[in-house]
């Protein structure tokens, strides 16, 4: 029987006042840590009779170690951060500068490089980084400069009074499998927030409550994301200098899925690779992190990992719904930053930088209501004003229209992708319509048996342990490690619609798109189909991908136990 | 009870290894944690603290990283800390660290001493032990459970086959504690908020230098243990291959 994590009703709860509250401390919250403590030591420099503190600011991070859930490919546009602290390339974690940079098109055994590397993935002047590593010395920058990082607290519900958000809990610990408290069972804390700063990555579950609750999705485009499933590798060296970049379009894919590969060269002969799966795809027994194996199985990749060995592995959902998808990022009591807006460039496959200057915009704000103690939406909606005059709402404006050219297929977008490029991002409308991706999904019964022309990319990877694996063995080196005793924190709605309903027309999708493992049908002869669905959420790596890509949309994640979770060291 | 637990920061379990140029060491670019039976050492000192009133110090020795574990300790109620920082500890044997101890403590009068078990990375189990000898006080190992008595202290200890053995010390005394005697407490927002703010001293190594001397024991080179696959087929009746089959696990590969 499958019991779900539940906050436990009439306890007493401790409380805290805190003046912010960030929620989630990748480089968006951590920029805007540290961007707000800045402002606040100016201000005190030059105004010694109005002090503000830095004592209850305070930036929650459901990683037991900061930056341990932090994982990009990662290549860094310095812009941000030359903003943020001018010169930080001197003692920044950067593997290396870009030095070359090529694009491929992939058929099922040759490549055709294109003649020249589009002007959108053209990276010279960015840096190939570890984001696990960066966001780790982002965040000694923001403890030095004295703020406080809980590390290991997630936020876990929203703290509400009528339409203005008050706060944040944090998630409870010491919950068994029963949802029952154990001997050591401490409650999640109410911290009593003047501002909550959304900074909870691509699909947060806080931002989620919120757009619900107020609905803030009504006039947005759906948001659709892609699942990135990355492995690191050391291979021999003089396969790919440090700084090469390569991109791939193509096979594995087929003109029916959105999606591609990238493969950087790091430091010590390490080679981030992995591939973005657009959740849009039409088969439901597609599985991304097979798509990883088999682009892997192409002769071009194969060759450059020969003799080499995976070392990490890991995968995460992103937000490229674009301009169009941004939900309304601030109001009473609240402001959104980073990927949980979706502040992506879904073109140019970066948010780093956005997250960082999205994180700074909404600490310059923050600061202002801290002044002026006011954190109504009157004050906060400076934010999206800011974001409007920034060079954020730029870079995205010329790419509002990207990914919805893909809706129809690959040849489609190329086209739309082409027009847009001479319209400044406008095509052929100025607004193109989206579907969730989840939407798009076929039923069973419209699919060939076999899966077609896709039937290379669905069911599970077998792997031959050397160049591919099967996704125990990717997500063993995953270092996902979770609290047993607790109850599961992937809350199914209605385990019917799994079990009856789901299992039938869609062939139970969850087994696929989860990269973890998470999900899986055992056999049950009392279920109505055979098939029960049962859940191992220790072996979650919360990419939230279920949350978005299930069918019926009835799975919502919501944060286990605080300090569980991946260890992407180096990712 | 005025109580002094010793703590170590050591690699993440699951942390994929590497080894150093020199192939001494690991590289120190991996996640650190603390040394779990050294968490149940705490836990049992806070819990001792409670009940008896007293005081809850924790030392560590390690460089600037190693900071954290104090951080932890103090947030989850240990009154004060003391960090032995210098790079040149991580390297130490079980000895040198045990005299470095018995340095930056002499000054202190502690009822007790609590250290985990055994380091998950060099795993010695002597530090702790050594540390006693050093004190010239009892000790004892693989501790599942204390009790206060009027004479000292009332210790269970794990012995093997499921057999324990209850030992009455008196005081001062150090006690070396195994994992899973009982059940980790959280860290509180409140308590790391207040951790901030106990009291922290560094020791450098210059003040302990020379009751270090130095190493007795020191690690030559390390390896990457060789994978190898190897498959047998046990031929016979199925009787007699369960009996073989029995022999090879219990003697060969001596996992019942």
């Amino acid at each position: 029987m499958l019991v779900f994590r539940k906050p436990p009703q009439n306890i007493e709860r401790p409380q805290m006042p805190a003046d912010v509250a960030i929620v989630g401390g990748g480089p968006a919250g951590m920029a805007c840590a540290l961007r707000l403590a800045q402002l606040i030591d100016e201000h005190n420099a030059s105004n010694p009779k109005s002090q503000l503190s830095k004592e209850n600011i305070y930036v929650l991070e459901k990683a037991r170690e900061i930056g341990q859930h932090c994982l990009s490919g990662a290549l860094l546009d310095p812009r941000s951060m030359s903003e943020l602290l001018p010169d930080f390339e001197k003692e920044a974690p950067l593997d290396a500068p870009v030095s070359k940079e090529a694009v491929y098109f992939l058929t099922e055994s040759g490549k055709f490089k294109l003649p020249i590397t589009p002007p959108p993935l053209r990276d010279h002047g960015n840096y190939v980084i570890s984001l696990n590593r960066f966001v780790k010395w982002l965040g000694s920058k923001v403890e030095a400069a004295g703020m406080t990082v809980f590390t290991g607290f997630a936020g876990a519900e929203l703290l509400l009074d009528g339409n203005r958000v008050t706060g944040v809990r944090t998630d409870d610990k010491g919950l068994d499998k029963q949802n029952q408290p154990k001997g050591n069972f401490e409650p999640g804390y109410d911290l009593q927030a003047k501002v909550v700063i959304l900074a909870e990555g691509s699909r947060g579950s806080l931002t989620k409550q919120l757009i619900n609750k107020f609905d803030l999705s009504k006039t947005r485009n759906p948001q659709t994301f892609g699942q990135g499933v990355k492995e690191l590798w050391e291979v021999p060296s003089g396969r790919i200098a440090a700084g090469e970049v390569i991109y791939t379009m193509g096979w594995p894919l087929t003109t029916r899925e959105y999606g591609g590969a990238w493969i950087y060269g790091g430091k010590d002969n390490v080679v981030s690779l992995g591939f973005v799966t657009g959740l849009d795809y039409p088969d439901p027994r597609l599985d991304p992190q097979r798509v990883l194996q088999q682009f892997k199985r192409h002769p071009f990749v194969a060759k450059l990992l020969e003799g080499g060995k995976m070392i990490r592995y890991g995968a995460k959902s992103l937000p490229y719904g674009g301009w169009f998808a941004i939900p309304p990022i601030a109001g009473d009591g609240w402001m959104i930053v980073g990927d949980s807006a979706g502040f992506l460039n879904s073109q140019r496959l970066k948010g780093i930088h956005l997250a960082i200057k999205s994180g700074m915009l909404a600490a310059e704000t923050a600061f202002d209501a801290l002044k002026k103690d006011d954190f109504s939406s009157a004050t906060l909606n400076q934010y999206p004003s800011r974001v409007e005059n920034s060079w954020i709402k730029q870079e995205l404006w010329k790419v509002r229209n990207f990914h919805q050219g893909f809706e129809h297929g690959f040849l489609q977008g190329m086209f739309h992708a082409g027009i847009q490029q001479f319209t400044g991002g406008r095509g052929l409308r100025d607004r193109y319509e989206a579907t969730p991706g989840y939407a798009r999904m076929k039923p069973l019964r419209e699919l060939p048996a076999d899966g077609g022309p896709d039937s290379h990319l669905i069911g599970p990877a077998k792997g031959d342990g050397k160049l591919t694996f099967d996704k125990l063995t990717d997500l063993y080196h995953s270092g996902t490690k979770h609290e047993e005793d607790q109850p599961a924190h992937l809350i199914i709605h209605d385990t019917n619609i799994c079990e009856s309903r789901c299992i039938t027309e869609f062939g139970s999708p969850c087994q696929n798109f989860c990269p973890a493992n998470v999900y899986e049908m055992l056999d049950d002869s009392a279920a109505p189909n055979g098939k029960r669905i049962s859940l191992n959420p220790s072996n979650c790596v919360h990419c939230k991908t279920c949350d978005i890509q299930d069918p019926y949309q009835i799975i919502t994640w919501v944060p286990p136990e605080g300090g569980g979770g991946p260890n992407y060291d180096g990712m | 009870m005025k109580i002094l637990v010793c703590m170590k920061q050591v690699p993440q379990k699951d942390a994929p290894l590497k080894l150093n140029e020199s192939g001494t060491w690991i590289r120190d670019d991996v996640s650190y944690e603390v040394n779990e039976p050294d968490a149940y050492a705490l836990e049992e000192a806070l819990r001792q603290k409670e009940k008896h009133g007293g005081e809850v110090v924790v030392i560590t020795a390690g460089p600037p990283r190693a900071q954290q574990v104090l951080r932890e300790a103090l947030a989850k109620g240990a009154d004060r800390a003391i960090h032995l920082e210098d790079n040149a500890f991580v390297g130490l044997d079980a000895f040198s660290t045990a005299r470095a101890f018995a340095a930056a403590i002499k000054d202190e009068q502690f009822d007790l001493i609590c250290t985990g078990l055994q380091s998950d990375d060099y795993g010695f189990a002597q530090t702790g032990v050594i540390l006693a000898e050093l004190l010239r006080w009892p000790h004892a190992t693989i501790i599942m459970q204390i009790e206060k008595t009027d004479a000292g202290i009332k210790v269970k200890r794990e012995l093997e086959a499921g057999y324990f053995q209850f030992v009455d010390m008196p005081l001062p005394a150090v006690l070396t504690i195994q994992s899973g005697i009982n059940k980790l407490r959280y860290a509180t927002l409140i308590g790391i908020k207040q951790a901030k703010n106990k009291p922290l001293r560094k020791v450098a190594l210059a003040k302990v230098q020379q009751a270090i001397g130095s190493n007795l024991q020191k690690i030559e080179r390390m390896y990457i243990p060789q994978k190898t696959k190897k498959t047998e087929y046990l031929e016979g009746p199925p009787a007699e291959i369960a009996k073989k089959l029995v022999d090879k696990l219990r003697n060969e590969i001596r996992v019942l």
